[in-house]
């Protein structure tokens, strides 16, 4: 057995964890950091003297030191600067989003341009250095979790991260099939599952067949726009427009009232959870402009919340349905579900997932560890080559997520690789040439279900050069689209006749390019994470 | 790792452009579902790249990279009936050598035939598919030389149409009939 170590990281949108397996054969370990803490908030706050502080103690700072801390990066992850969710974000969020090169997004902060990526392994910094502490040894590898529907501009966005905090990362995995593992490893069960996963940014279903030592994906589905955040934003909106009426004011034009509303939310649906009633109260949250210094009151009961949310909820039985459909079971097929991240402790959604599934979900994985144990036994089954001598061996066959397309005439696409196919898959398709003595084809390729490109979305533009100049139709390129066990795209080319492999340079693509990631990992070494006394 | 599976992985790898995808999964033709999942999770014990992740053998992992894939692809195309049906067909024909992987390219050349051969029964041009109506409206009303008048202006304009073709001469036939009796009004 060799002497290394990878550790599985759960990298949230709102909270991120680590784990390991310590010794062959011993079960996985979420590591706590030294004040105990198992779980840290994905919060990244810079501090004026040049430090960095990440995880719960960061998330203080949202109110205090709001425009130079960075919460919920992921949802950023992978975007292009003009996309929806970026818009949404420049609304509410208090630090400041501007464009970058190639329709890049670049966080402000302290008078510097960071990529999401960057901020993201400020997270994954953090969390390899409490490995670190409580393993008491280096740590280097790392498989890192994103959500099963992501797309490959989102997971090369994440395996950037883990490069840039210094990690080889060895794999990512979705985060169901990890709660799936966490909860079927070495127990030699053979069973249909459904893993429920609301995240506080995003959710997923994946349906899985295990057997015994084999964790085979059968469908997976998702809204990357669906998660507790939106939970949260309800009830802001209830509490912002019931002081409005009562004292005239918009607590949602100020961003510093905007971040006491939304602790407030957060805090409240997590009460109602546990408590059934929540009361809410923030004191002095703003100023009349006469000088009165007004509080904000509330009390928010089950059945309001329930009603509040209750489209959230059915939203994510429609995701549901289609994974079921994919699979082709209905829910009756299913012999255990698996509930997963936070917002599932609320008892709306396990008693709407009761009602569908008409079955009681599995208790026994913890919602907010399952995704971390399982990517800590990936990681470990990674790294040994002889896992299978002690039956540590198993099996994952994950699918891709969304349907791998080429760009068409007219703004169409064309379906290259079908959804919930089993990866790492190739396939190859010929190009031919349109013009006498054309000496390039560019290809764009997208991700999604839609015939239109502008429905899709754009993974990049792949230009082809070096191959035969000659007539029109003449020279045929085979270009070979490879999705591989990462969910990453990678596209390649050759001619056809003479088997002449051609050089591919990809442009309009939303990731970092080689220069500016090395500049990158330089900038997260320097960082020091900041490591003060608790308050 | 033993010498004896790095030659079959070599052997494998080489050969696997000329497997049909039951050769690459092991399983005869008329393999049931089941026996195709078993024999899926089977390969996938023996190559999932996982396994191999650890082996510093870069070339090793390569190869069973490439395995993996086309174990993938095979299992994709058999679990799936319609494509399964075609491919079983594909394979047990004369172009055998040609089509060991299953391309969508030959996916498109199926349903454009079948958008053809729909279109064949509806008519292709606007006009023919005019006249065919019509004829169809005059068969319907049992007005047998209204409809060969109908089908003939509609081979005018496609005079390809086995449909229309055949239709014609089915009207004909009757009509035929109908004069050898002397009673053209009458027949149903």
């Amino acid at each position: 057995m060799s002497d290394d170590i990878a550790v599985g990281i759960d990298l949230g949108t709102s909270y991120s964890a680590v784990a390991a397996v310590t010794e062959a054969g011993a079960s996985p370990q979420v590591l706590p950091n030294e004040w105990g803490d198992r779980t840290h908030a994905s919060v990244v706050s810079f501090l004026e003297d040049g430090s960095v502080l990440v995880g719960n103690d960061a998330k203080k700072n949202i109110i205090t030191n709001a425009e130079s801390t960075v919460y919920s990066a992921k949802r950023l992850i992978g975007r292009f600067f003009f996309s929806d969710e970026v818009k949404k974000a420049q609304a509410v969020m208090p630090y400041r989003i501007v464009e970058g090169p190639n329709n890049a997004v670049r966080l402000q902060v302290r008078e510097r341009d960071l990529a999401v990526p960057e901020i993201s392994g400020l997270v994954l910094k953090e969390m390899k250095a409490i490995a670190e502490t409580a393993l008491g040894r280096e740590v280097k590898k790392a498989v890192i979790t994103c959500p099963a529907y992501f797309n490959d501009n989102q997971r090369q966005a994440t395996k950037d991260a883990g490069r840039i905090a210094g990690l080889e990362v060895l794999r990512i995995i979705n985060e169901p099939t990890a709660a799936a593992l966490a909860y079927g490893f070495g127990r030699d069960i053979s069973q249909k599952i459904c893993v429920y996963d609301l995240g506080g940014g995003t959710f997923d279903v994946s349906i899985l067949e295990i057997g015994k030592d084999v964790f085979e994906v059968l469908s997976t589905a998702g809204d990357t726009y669906l998660g507790g955040d939106d939970f949260d934003d309800r009830i802001m909106t209830w509490l912002a427009d019931d002081f409005l009426t009562r004292h005239g004011l918009d607590l949602r034009q100020n961003r510093f009232c905007l971040q006491m509303l939304k602790e407030a939310g957060e805090r409240a649906k997590i009460e109602v959870g546990r408590d059934g009633v929540a009361s809410i109260h923030v004191p002095g949250i703003c100023q009349s402009p006469e000088g009165e210094v007004l509080d904000l009151r509330g009390k928010l009961t089950t059945d309001q919340f329930n009603r509040m949310v209750m489209d959230l909820v059915q939203r994510t039985f429609k995701v549901c349905d289609e994974a079921l459909q994919s699979a082709r079971l209905t829910a009756g097929d299913v012999d255990a579900v698996i509930l997963v991240g936070g917002p599932t402790r609320l008892p709306i959604v396990r008693n709407s997932v009761r009602h569908y599934f008409q079955k009681e979900p599995m208790s026994g994985v913890d919602p907010d560890e399952a995704v971390a144990v399982g990517a800590a036994l990936q990681a470990h089954a990674l790294l040994n080559r002889n896992a299978a001598e002690y039956g540590q061996a198993s099996y994952l066959l994950d699918v891709t997520p969304l349907s791998l397309r080429v760009g068409t005439v007219g703004g169409f696409t064309e379906k290259i690789i079908e959804k919930n196919t089993p990866i790492p898959i190739e396939k190859s398709k010929t190009f031919t040439t349109s013009r006498d003595g054309q000496d390039r084809v560019k290809i764009r390729v997208y991700q999604g279900e839609s015939n239109r490109a502008e429905g899709c979305e754009l993974l990049g533009e792949f230009e082809f050069k070096g191959f035969r100049v000659a007539q029109r139709g003449a020279v045929q390129i085979q270009v070979t689209f490879e999705i591989d066990s990462n969910g990453i795209v990678n596209v390649s080319a050759a001619d056809l006749e003479t088997g002449q492999r051609t050089s591919t340079t990809i442009s309009l693509s939303s990731g970092l390019s080689e220069k500016d990631l090395r500049a990158a990992i330089d900038h997260n070494a320097e960082l020091e994470l900041a490591r003060g006394p608790r308050a | 790792m033993d010498a004896q599976f790095l030659i079959e992985v070599e052997t494998l790898a080489g050969s696997l452009d000329q497997l049909d995808y039951f050769a690459i999964l092991k399983l005869p033709q008329g393999a049931t579902p089941a026996e195709l999942k078993a024999a899926y999770y089977r390969e996938s014990r023996a190559y999932h790249p996982d396994r191999f992740a650890a082996f510093p053998n870069a070339a090793l992992r390569d190869l069973v990279g490439r395995i993996y894939r086309r174990i993938n692809e095979a299992y994709t195309v058999l679990r799936d009936d319609r494509k399964r049906a075609r491919y079983q067909a594909d394979v047990s024909g004369p172009d055998r050598a040609a089509k060991l992987r299953f391309t969508e390219v030959e996916e498109a050349a199926v349903k454009d035939e079948q958008k053809r051969k729909l279109e064949e029964q509806l008519g292709q041009t606007p006009n023919g598919r005019k006249f065919y109506a019509a004829a169809l409206v005059e068969l319907e009303a049992a007005r047998l030389e209204g409809a060969e008048r109908a089908l003939k202006s509609a081979l005018m304009y496609e005079p390809e149409n086995a449909r229309f073709k055949e239709q014609l001469a089915t009207v004909q036939r009757e009509l035929d009939k109908g004069r050898a009796k002397g009673d053209v009004f009458k027949i149903k």
